[in-house]
């Protein structure tokens, strides 16, 4: 799947899985698709971003995986999305 | 009888004009746009706009409704200096499409103006029969052969998800494959990660990893990375690639993989994981999420795939 879609990317035909999560059910043989959206506070690519260069993932800072705007720890998006859809 | 002169000048009255500057805004916007240049094959292979589709004049009526299928769509119509595809733009005109333009002065005065352009090496025999099943997709073509050969991918993990991408892209003739991983192959990799055979225990997977491309298909240059990937040589790493296949197998290698990916703008094919789940979607920096949008933290153990 990642190597179709990477073939896809590169030649430029048809429509890459962007802004879209497929899930495969190996046991139940199910795909799924969820939309995603941008997250206007993502801090990264959203409006106003916190992280501008890699010094979160800098050797001994444990808090790479955890920067969120006001760090809530909020659930993960696909994870509400999938439970819920 | 019409003279030449007339019968250009009447085209010139249906068929719109537009310089190299407004087609290469076109394409840096990403507009929808077909590009055909009507210009013979050799002439096509010296030298040629990125993205344009080849179609000699002579065939044009014949094949245009293969690479344009909506009249709506503008088309830009291209030559050599702009009066054989003025020619053109009024046939296909008269085809119904609404929206043709003319390139003024040609690719000519494209290349003058210091636009890219790219020249594509004739493909060998072995490789005309090599692809061949390519080139009966209309989608991929020698035009699309030609890309992936010029393709540059770098796949993190030479493991379960990386092993199988690998092969296809090798197999396919993406032209550089980078392949980083630190890892040694072990017996328990050798039921999921195909890249690696039984021989290999022991070896650096990005050893084993490379042996196999380069037995599946010679034309690929397989570039070894036998290390880990970290903040101080991501950057490095990736600038030399089109794009970043994620095959790792953990969250903050992710994160370090997207946010890598965001800020030097390559796109990230990603995937994941765990027992008999998985997850696959494209991370195209500002044209679609990223990672910390679908995971603004890491999800607790087990309840997505790993």
């Amino acid at each position: 799947m990642q190597a179709t879609e990477a073939i896809k990317v590169l030649v430029g035909v048809g429509e890459p899985l962007i802004g879209r999560l497929l899930t495969y059910d190996a046991l139940g043989m199910r795909f799924r698709e969820v939309k995603l959206r941008r997250d206007p506070n993502c801090p990264l690519c959203g409006a106003s971003p916190t992280i501008k260069d890699l010094a979160i993932h800098a050797d001994g800072r444990g808090d790479a995986c955890a920067a969120t705007p006001d760090g809530d720890g909020q659930p993960a998006r696909a994870a509400t999305a999938r439970a819920g859809g | 009888m019409k003279t030449l002169k007339e019968m250009i000048t009447e085209a010139r009255q249906v068929v719109p004009e537009e310089g190299p500057a407004d087609l290469q805004r076109r394409l840096r916007a990403r507009e929808p746009v077909t590009v055909i240049d009507v210009r013979d094959p050799d002439e096509y292979r010296d030298g040629h706009i990125e993205g344009a589709t080849n179609i000699s004049r002579g065939f044009l009526e014949f094949r245009v409704g293969s690479v344009a299928a909506d009249p709506e769509t503008p088309i830009v119509l291209y030559c050599q200096t702009g009066l054989r595809s003025v020619l053109a733009g009024k046939a296909l005109k008269e085809l119904g499409y609404k929206n043709v333009i003319n390139l003024q002065g040609g690719y000519q005065k494209w290349a003058q103006s210091g636009l890219p352009t790219v020249r594509e090496a004739p493909l060998t025999t072995d490789q005309i029969q090599r692809y061949s099943r390519h080139f009966l997709l209309p989608q991929v073509g020698e035009k699309g052969q030609h890309r992936l050969l010029r393709g540059k991918v770098l796949l993190i993990g030479a493991g379960g998800l990386g092993s199988p991408t690998a092969l296809y892209l090798a197999a396919a003739g993406v032209g550089t494959l980078g392949l980083m991983d630190g890892d040694t192959v072990d017996i328990t990799n050798l039921q999921r990660q195909v890249l690696h055979t039984t021989a290999d225990i022991g070896k650096p997977k990005v050893e084993s990893g490379a042996r196999t491309l380069k037995a599946l298909n010679p034309d690929v240059n397989v570039v070894a990375l036998p290390t880990r990937i970290t903040a101080d040589n991501v950057m490095d790493v990736i600038k030399d690639y089109d794009l970043v296949v994620d095959g790792s197998d953990n969250f903050e290698t992710r994160y370090l993989v997207n946010d890598a990916c965001y800020l030097a703008g390559k796109t990230n094919v990603h995937g994941s994981i765990f027992q008999f789940e998985g997850m696959a979607t494209v991370f195209a920096p500002n044209e679609g999420p990223c990672y910390r949008c679908l995971y603004p933290t890491p999800p607790p153990a087990g309840l997505v795939p790993s």
